[in-house]
């Protein structure tokens, strides 16, 4: 049975084209991708993310426990901050990505990708084991908003919201007199917020949002654009970039681990391996030199000889050009300035390695004092 | 009369245009609806023979690359080069610039026989 957001009437009316996605009904567009991806990069764009898993951490163990679960320290965060991380099987390979949250000493909200709820509670739940933790899964409750773009926060400022909060923080406040969580976090590599919400009120603010947002150009934003905007960032998507057989230091992540972590974790020993002497294989990002489109699963090429594989791809609105993510082998000589070949319709076609991100991200924000 | 009374379509949202001797083949508003935003077109070479049924060209949209299959078998006499640049007028106007290639017809006009008029082809997308 395919699910529904409670804002699935919403998209409908507003003329979404509609898709099944990881189990939801979602809109994958309103009126054009390009559109909307422009918009988000201009103006802002609302996107409906209420599919995404929404889990509360809470207990003495706490912060022990989630360090058993991902490579980033958890006992470093202080109240109110989020952090990147993944949730590593014991060798290494990745069940899901994920935003932790500190909301208070002892509560943690860990943000799971739609498809990978089930998988991430299940491995969580086998992890539990010998921790005074709680796991609550609050998914089906919650509805999660994102405002995303230039401009929003113009429009949160109109809407009342008079707070001052970096990147990648969290606050419990009050909007349109509204509860909620407000998060400063989105995959679009633009600066934007997350509004975390209980089901009854989605409807409401989504229309609030679009009807204040009018003079700033407020669109909403379907599954399609998300994707060309995440890819412009070179935010990895899970299933295409990120799977099980693949670990964060593979895919480019190292950023995100720490190499001075004591505690163990799953996957830490493969995982510190690999940082110590490096992978097999390892992330790319490329830029087609002529106007053929690079898609997920396309084989690459160097020198006549196939070293990997296409994970995702498509077009940069921004770039206009087309532009892709791959794994291949860890060659010395991949490297930006190389040249590469996807294999496309059977024809190999030149693609430039180029620096991820492909548009550089504007979502670093600083506290206003 | 309107264009859309003058062409033929297949179930895969292909249609045919009389044109002369020759036939244009593009693809239906439906089909570029469905599709979205138009990126990029590859189409054959002029010469080039197929069959019925057979893919003579790709669309890709920012979503997908999707197939293009011959409505009737024929000869490619011309490609419609304007798209391969301005993949967009497509999304414009799909029957009048946006057509895609003309064709010398090679196969049995029995071909042309399970092709659906246009208000049928709607009606069967319902």
């Amino acid at each position: 049975m395919v699910k529904q957001t409670y804002l699935h009437d919403k998209h409908v009316a507003l003329g979404a084209k509609m898709v099944d996605f990881a189990g939801w009904h979602m809109p994958v567009q309103y009126t054009s991708i390009i559109e909307e991806h422009k918009n988000v990069r201009e103006n802002i764009g609302l996107f409906d993310v209420s599919h995404m898993g929404e889990v509360f951490v809470v207990g003495k163990d706490s912060v022990e426990f989630l360090n058993k679960i991902v490579p980033q320290d958890i006992s470093k965060l202080t109240d109110g901050k989020a952090v990147y991380c993944q949730l590593p099987n014991r060798q290494g390979g990745l069940i899901d990505d994920l935003i932790i949250y500190k909301l208070k000493d002892q509560t943690y909200l860990v943000i799971c990708n739609a498809s990978r709820v089930d998988e991430d509670i299940n491995w969580m739940s086998i992890n539990q084991k010998g921790y005074d933790v709680h796991l609550d899964n609050q998914s089906h409750n919650l509805s999660l908003i994102a405002v995303q773009g230039p401009k929003a926060i113009d429009l949160m400022r109109k809407l009342g919201y008079s707070e001052d909060q970096e990147s990648f923080t969290i606050i419990e406040s009050n909007l349109l007199n509204i509860p909620m969580y407000i998060s400063r976090t989105g995959y679009t590599g633009e600066d934007g917020f997350e509004l975390l919400v209980i089901n009854e009120y989605a409807e409401y603010l989504w229309d609030k949002l679009l009807e204040e947002g009018k003079e700033f150009n407020t669109m909403p934003i379907g599954l399609g654009a998300r994707d060309t905007l995440r890819l412009e960032a070179a935010l990895p998507l899970y299933g295409n970039d990120l799977d099980e057989q693949t670990t964060p230091i593979e895919a480019g992540l190292s950023w995100s681990v720490p190499k001075d972590k004591v505690e163990e974790y799953n996957g830490k020993k493969v995982i510190m391996e690999q940082v110590e002497n490096g992978t097999t294989k390892k992330l790319i990002g490329i830029k087609m030199l002529d106007k053929s489109i690079a898609r997920h699963e396309y084989e690459v090429y160097y020198n006549g000889e196939k070293v990997g594989i296409v994970t995702s791809g498509g077009v940069s609105p921004m770039l206009n050009a087309n532009i892709a993510m791959a794994y291949v082998k860890n060659i010395k000589e991949i490297c930006a300035g190389a040249v590469v070949q996807v294999m496309i319709r059977e024809k190999l076609h030149d693609a430039e390695v180029v620096k991820r991100p492909f548009v550089a991200k504007r979502n670093k924000v600083k506290k206003e004092k | 009369m309107s264009i859309t009374e003058k062409i033929l379509c297949t179930k895969s949202h292909e249609f045919l245009l009389e044109d002369g001797a020759n036939f244009i083949i593009g693809l239906t508003d439906y089909a570029i609806e469905q599709l979205g935003d138009i990126v990029f077109v590859e189409l054959p070479e002029v010469g080039a023979e197929f069959s019925k049924g057979e893919t003579f060209a790709t669309i890709e949209s920012v979503k997908a690359a999707s197939e293009i299959y011959m409505p009737i078998s024929g000869k490619i006499v011309e490609v419609n080069e304007e798209i391969t640049d301005a993949p967009e007028i497509l999304n414009e106007d799909c029957y009048e610039k946006g057509w895609l290639v003309k064709i010398e017809k090679t196969g049995a006009d029995a071909e042309l026989a399970d092709l659906l008029e246009y208000a049928d082809y709607k009606e069967d997308l319902e």
